[in-house]
Parts: structure tokens; sequence; C-alpha cells
């Protein structure tokens, strides 16, 4: 008997677990299914325009702007982690998006968490096995190049144009520039809409006001009296931090050099240099392969040497807290970063924390120092594009509620509310009209700075308006005296550079070697700054050696090539 | 009765009707686990042929075209390409160090502990030294910084106020290998030493009391009674080990490694993620790891080979 109901037990058993396993086994196909006829639903649009374009009813899907029946697409937020942050796929302005496209578009958005700081793996483990979100943003251009020559993005080339009068928001707001800034102008394909900058100010030098209080000095305004600087700093560490002087860090960078050095390798560029010249070693912004930029990594090199530059600045990685929390602690004597750096974030700013934990005086302000050969503090500003990427991924079969979702996150009503929120919660309205932004709680807190990851389109202060923008600049910052903000506005516009927008067709290298060499810059930047100094050149020739041998050089020659055939100059017309 | 004679007169069973009828739950019961490494280990090989052709995320992966070559376009880009060299160094490098250095810790560690007669102690010793192993090695990277970063770690500090220069534990190339090795071994010692234990309590205490007749002090028991006693056991884990000497894990190198000590730190696993996952080279990467799967298997096998021509029973 007992045997009977073990072999009934066993039979069943397998026969489930041989559903189950049938099931499992089938899952992948129709996923693979899906995307495999990627032409077709890439193509999908196309027919309907032809549909459409029959039918002289362009909105023949929507009626005044509505779908007659409730769509439903996913979209990407970034997911900083913030300590006390909001959740970022359920907030306030999270809310307020999912109301307003059901109201205007019948269109259910859910929000999909991308980790901000591991965005491009994320995003490719998301691509590669079908599930990533309909509407997905990123900064990496190749990776959706490396997508796009799979087939696993969707050609926007027709759609935008087939439904610019359903998204009159979009057009507006970006207008031709930042929308077809990706086209190829030999295919004609357009796999990407480019986020605008509202604001261009980069990168800018921060310095301890009270530190420089406390030793009767100036503001540095060149290169040198800088070292200085760090030199005073050092050397009255006892005076400046008493018990904590061990720990001193007079200037402060990360692992990633050639972004928090950038003003002072700008500075060594020769002024003279081409658009060529910067275009050809233009894959990335961080200026490794330019000519001038082996010097400023010896000044560097020289810095940190001589115990002005925090030793252990390789072991944290990208979106580690360390370096913030010894500029919070009062450690740090100067650092470069993102002109409102020490702003961000309210209660918790760099700032707000130095006020608290080291007295009422202690704050970063933005000071310029650094000079090129004429003698100007030349520096890169944002183009307006070039910002973040929106594309949409072959698994998408909601392409116009995706367009409709672009559109509505650019019209200025939301801009305004996203950056702004509810008045007396998060912002107040100051005589001037000006809108001053007050330290949020719970709900309402804004995981990114003027909740940039939820204007996918927008970056920066705008508040629906330019003029409102400019007003409210300087108050855009709770917990922070507007004067610093205005101070660091000025210094990072001072003798700014715009770059021009060279789109001279794919440059197939790029997408091959991408993220490894971007890897292989920062090991070169640090390996290199931290050499010993008669070590330096060596260590700096083979690393970009071996930069160029990797795909560097590849990049550069296809970058030469296709700017030989497009342009007959060495500067751009 | 005929049944019975067929058992009796063949040592090798011969599968018949009745013996089928007797014994299928055995089988049956098989099946099952059967089934699940068909199809969840060896159904997903299909997809070793990206290795030979050119991916595309939107095609089954018989359709998409052949790689260059022959298809051994990415073996040979791989062979060429000075990074997936360095990584291939560094893995074997890595892992013969773990194994000269690391293989025979736990064993002195078990055959210390046998020699313990305070139990009380003893579990004690033992429970502290298999804690670390469940440690993930983010968190062990955490203590190290705490210890050894070089101006914040306490190492560092107690070195340096003592009037000595600080020791870049980890971030140079050299100091960093021994700390990587230094850190595997303090993580899994305890845990790989419970085996050896097993097998020391496995063997008679009649050898022991005979060999104490004989006239044998503590040492020469060691010698003459434990080690012999646990040597087959020491020689499977041994060829199992040899067979992972160009295999690697992920979190541990991926973990514990930063941009200044990559020369020395990158190992094929953390190459194949960077290049593979992050650099969208899949075809390239599964390469690799197909390259990293068949040494492995010859070395598991030579190694199985050769203990089971030095006498030893080997592990199949």
């Amino acid at each position: 008997m007992k045997k009977k109901v073990l072999s009934v037990l066993l039979a069943s058993a397998m026969v489930l677990s041989l559903a189950a396993c049938g099931s499992q086994s089938a899952a992948p196909a129709p996923a693979t299914d899906n995307a495999a006829p990627a032409d077709d639903t890439a193509a999908a649009p196309a027919d309907t325009a032809d549909t459409t374009e029959a039918e002289p009813a362009t909105a023949s899907e929507l009626t005044d702007g509505k779908f007659a029946e409730t769509r439903h697409i996913t979209v990407e937020v970034y997911d900083r982690g913030n300590d006390g942050g909001s959740d970022p796929t359920n907030n306030m302005y999270t809310e307020y998006i999912k109301k307003g496209m059901l109201e205007q578009h019948n269109v259910e958005v859910e929000f999909v968490a991308v980790p901000r700081w591991t965005e491009t793996e994320e995003l490719n483990n998301l691509l590669a096995s079908g599930d990533a979100p309909d509407v997905c943003v990123t900064y990496s251009y190749p990776t959706i190049l490396k997508y796009a020559n799979m087939g696993g993005v969707i050609d926007l080339k027709d759609v935008v144009e087939q439904y610019k009068a359903d998204t009159p928001n979009m057009w507006d707001w970006l207008g031709d520039k930042n929308v077809l800034w990706d086209k190829d102008p030999n295919t004609g394909s357009l796999w990407a809409i480019e986020g605008k900058r509202a604001e261009q100010q980069r990168i800018v030098t921060f310095v301890r006001q009270d530190w420089l209080d406390a030793l009767g000095l100036k503001a540095p305004t060149t290169t040198q009296e800088f070292e200085d600087m760090l030199v005073a700093f050092r050397d009255n560490a006892d005076t400046l931090l008493g018990k904590d002087a061990k720990k001193m860090v007079p200037f402060s960078v990360s692992y990633d050099v050639g972004w928090r050095a950038s003003n002072i390798i700008t500075a060594f560029k020769d002024p003279k240099m081409t658009d060529k010249e910067y275009y050809v070693n233009g894959f990335d912004d961080r200026m490794l392969t330019e000519p001038q930029t082996k010097e400023a990594v010896r000044l560097l090199n020289k810095w940190y040497n001589d115990g002005l530059m925090w030793k252990d600045f390789a072991l944290y990685g990208s979106g580690d807290s360390t370096e913030d929390d010894m500029m919070k602690a009062g450690y740090v004597g100067a650092f470069q970063h993102n002109w409102d750096y020490p702003f961000r974030n309210g209660e918790d700013s760099i700032n707000a924390n130095l006020k608290r934990n080291v007295g009422e005086n202690a704050k970063f302000v933005a000071i310029d120092p650094f000079e090129n050969s004429e003698g100007k503090h030349a520096k890169w500003l944002y183009s307006s594009a070039g910002d973040r990427k929106i594309f949409f991924p072959t698994t998408n079969d909601e392409v116009l509620a995706s367009l409709l979702y672009v559109d509505f996150i650019s019209s200025p009503d939301t801009i305004k509310y996203l950056q702004a929120g509810d008045e007396g919660v998060t912002h107040n309205v100051l005589d001037s009209g000006a809108i001053q932004i007050v330290a949020a709680e719970g709900d309402a807190i804004q995981n990114s700075g003027k909740n940039i990851d939820y204007t996918i389109t927008c970056n920066g202060t705008w508040f629906g308006s330019a003029d409102l923008a400019a007003l409210s600049l300087a108050y855009g910052y709770a917990e922070i005296d507007p004067a610093d903000v205005t101070q660091a506005d000025k210094c990072a516009m001072a003798d700014g550079m715009e770059p021009a927008n060279v789109n001279v067709g794919e440059i197939t290298a790029e997408a091959d070697a991408g993220d490894t060499l971007s890897a292989k810059r920062d090991q070169i930047y640090d390996n290199a700054m931290s050499a010993k100094p008669e070590d330096f050149d060596k260590v700096w020739d083979d690393g970009i050696a071996d930069y160029l041998a990797a795909g560097g050089q590849a990049i550069i020659d296809e970058r030469t090539q296709k700017w030989e055939a497009t342009y007959s100059g060495d500067m751009l017309p | 009765m005929a049944k019975s004679k067929t058992v009796v007169k063949t040592p090798k069973q011969k599968i018949t009707k009745a013996y089928m009828k007797r014994y299928w739950q055995l089988y049956a019961l098989l099946l099952l686990p059967m089934i699940y490494f068909f199809v969840f280990k060896y159904v997903p090989m299909e997809y070793v042929l990206i290795a030979f052709k050119k991916y595309s995320i939107v095609q089954k992966v018989w359709e998409m075209p052949w790689a260059k070559n022959h298809g051994m376009e990415y073996f040979i880009k791989a062979f060429s390409s000075k990074d997936f060299i360095n990584s291939l160094r560094n893995t074997i490098v890595l892992n013969l160090l773990d194994l000269v250095i690391g293989f025979p810790i736990p064993i002195i560690f078990a055959l210390i502990l046998n020699e313990l007669r305070f139990k009380l102690f003893k579990k004690s010793v033992q429970t502290i030294a298999y804690m670390p192993h469940f440690l993930s090695w983010v968190i062990i990277y955490g203590l190290a910084l705490q210890l050894f970063a070089p101006t914040n770690g306490l190492v560092n500090m107690a070195i340096m106020k003592f009037g000595g220069e600080a020791v870049p534990f980890l971030n140079e190339g050299k100091h960093w290998v021994g700390t990587y090795i230094g850190l595997g071994i303090w993580q899994s010692f305890g845990w790989n030493s419970i085996i050896y234990l097993a097998a020391i309590a496995g063997i008679s205490p009649e050898l022991y009391e005979a060999a104490s007749v004989d006239g044998a002090g503590r040492f020469q028991k060691m010698w003459h009674v434990t080690l012999p006693g646990i040597k087959p056991t020491i020689v499977v884990l041994l060829i199992m080990a040899l067979g992972n000497v160009i295999g690697s894990n992920f979190d541990r190198p991926f973990a514990l490694q930063n941009n200044l000590v990559m020369q020395n730190a990158e190992v094929i696993s953390t190459y194949v993620y960077k290049a593979g996952i992050k650099g969208l080279q899949f075809s390239l990467t599964t390469a690799v790891g197909l390259f990293q799967s068949v040494v492995n298997v010859i070395f598991l096998l030579s190694a199985n080979w050769l203990s089971r021509k030095l006498g030893e029973r080997g592990i199949w």
C-alpha cells in the first residue's frame, strides 16, 4: 500500500515538474519571438504611417490627445539610493506624472528603477533579456548604438515626424536641434532623442572660505597661487583641524580624475586647438588623448607626491560617499566638481553639513584660479544637447504612447511642477516672483537635483520659462546662501567654451570599445597621478599606448577619416 | 526462481523486464535530477555557439551569422588582446598562490585542532574560524578598507604612529596580491578544515592505540596515522582545486580590485563581466568563457588521471 502511495506521489511529482519545466523552457521562447521580428515592430509604425497618410485624419488613434483604450507603458527612472530619499518609483512626483498621463492621454505609466551608478550594465541586462522599459534613458550613446546595430532599438526617424502634431511640447522644448541631433547624416536613422540642458554650467573649483580667512589668504587667481594655497593648508593643518590634522586633504579628487580635475586639464589646453583635433580626441569628455593632458596630470602627480592630495582616492568606486563624507566633516580644503555640487540635497548638502559639523562660517565657495596660456580662465560648458538620450527598445509596442510621454514630460507645466513641487511645501514664491526652493520631507524629497531623473528632457533649472529660471537660479538650493550660488554660476560661465555638435555619422569603432575604454581611461589617470615622480613618464606613456592599442587609436582614425570626408578644413564652418 | 538465479550468477546486473519492474521507482527518482540537469544545464549550452557567431539580441542563436575566420574570429581576437592575456596570467598566478599557500593551511589547522583535548576551547576556536566564511566579499572589502587603507586604515595608522611608512596593502600591485591571498585564506580556512576534521574523526582509534603501544609520540602519530588516514580526502580536494586553476570566482576579485592594481587584479571572470556585460562584447567573452571551461576540464581530467596513476582513487 505504502509503495503504491509512493509511486503515485512520485509520478505526480514527475508530471508536475515536467509541466513546470515545460513552461520554464517555453518562457524565454516567446520573449525572443517578441524580440526576433525586430524589423517588424520597427516597421509597424511605418505601416501605420501609410494608413494615416491615406486617411486625412492624422490622429487616427487619438481623440483629443487620448487613446480610446487605456494603454500601458513602462518608463526608466534612475535610482540614486540616497540616504533618506523617497522611493523613485512612487512619490509625489510620480503620482503627478501618472495622473497627468492618464488624464491627458489615457496612458498608464509604470516606473522601472535602474541604479544610477551602474546604469549601463543594468540597462544592458534589461535590453539583452528583452525586459527593458518602453522609454529608456541613458547617458551612453555607444550603448544605444550597439543595440541599434543589433536591431534592438526603434528607429525614430519616421515616427517623430508622423506624430509631430501630437507632440507639440516636445518639439517646442527640444526643437529640431535636440530631436534630430543624433540623426545619422548618411542613413537618416534616428536612434535617440537628446534631452536638453537648461543649464550650461559644468565644473567649478571650490575652496573652504573659512580656511582662507583663518590663514589670512585671498582667493587664488592663478594656478601658482592655488598651489601655494594648498601648501599653506597642508602646513597649517594643526591650526585648521587641530587633533584631526592628519586627516586633512588639501585638494581632493576621486578615481574619476578626468572629471574632477577637468578645469586644470582644460587650462593646459592650447587655446588654438582646432575643432578637428578636439573632435578627433573627443570620444569622451575626459580629454585623455589630448596633447596637453599629460602636463596637467604631471602637475597633479607633483601635488600628490607633495602630500597635497588624498591617497585613498582610487579605493572608492563611483557612487561611494566616503569622499563626500570627508568634505562634510570638514577635512577637505578644495575640490573641483559640478558647479552646484556643495549646494545639492538641501539639509544634507555639503555646505549645510559643514555649517552643522564645523561652524557657522564653514562653507565651500567657488573660485576660478586656473588660467591658460592666453591668461583666460577657459573651461568647458555643456552643450545644450548632449545630455541624456531617450530611446525606445524594439520590445516597445506603444511607440505613440511613449512619444506622448516624452511630450508630457517636456511641457512647461510638468517641468515646473517636477522642479518646484507645491508652493508652501517645496518652494516659496519671493516678492520678486522668484521661486525659492525649501527643504522637503518624505514623499516630496527630490532624489536628484531639480528632479532631473523625471524631467528626462530637461537638465537644470527652467521652471517652464527661461526668465523665471534666471530669476530663481540663486534661490534654487534650500539652506544655501543665494550669493554663493551666484558666485558659482559666475565662475562656471567665465570664459566658458561651448562644444559644437559634430555629426559625421556613426563611428563604428566606438560601439565596440565603449565602456572598456572608459574603465581603462580612469586606470591611466589614477596610476599616473599616483606614480612616483620619476616613473610618471613611463606610467603615462605605457598607459596611453595601451589605451590606443585597445581601441582608442581605431576611434581616432575613424573620427579623423569621417571628419575629412565631411568638412574641408580643420575648423567647423 | 529464475529471477534470483540471474541475480546470483552475474555480477553485473542485466536490465531485464523483471528487474525494472522491481526497481523502476529508483530510476524514476533519478529522473528528476536528470531532467533538471538537462533543462537547466544542457539546454542553455546551445548558447555556447555565440562564441562562434556574430551576436545579435534579436535573433535566435541558430539564426545568427557565423563569425569570420571559420567562426574563430573571437578566439583570435581574445588571444591578441593584451587585456585578456593579462587577465589569464593574473588568474593563473592568483589561483596558484591560493593553491600553494591556501591549500595546506586547513589541513594543518585540522591537525592542530585534532590534538586539542579541551573540548570547549576546541569548539569555540572552530566556530570562530568558520565565521568569516559567511561574510560576503563586499563586507570583507569594507573591513579591509577600514584596516588597510593607506591614510585612514587602522593598521597603517598604527604603523605611522610608530614612525613607519604606510604600507600600500590595497593600492600597489604586489602588496595587493598579498592582501588578496591573505584575505582569501582568512575567509575560508576554517570552513575548509571541516571536511578534514570529519575525515580525521573517521580514523579508527585502534590505529592510534597500536601506534602508542609501538611507542609513537604525538608527532609520529600525526605523521604516520592521521595524515595517511586523511590522504584520500586530501587527494580528492586537491584534484578539485586543480580543476579550478584557471577558473575564478567573481565576487572576491571584483570586490577587492581598484583602478590602481588592475594590472595584477583583473582576472578572467571580471574581464568577462567588464568586456562582455558592460562593454557589450558578448561573443568575445563567451569565447573566453568557453576557453576557460575547456582548460578547466582538461586540468581536472589530467589531475584525476595522475592521481589514479599514483595509486590513489581519484574522483571517478
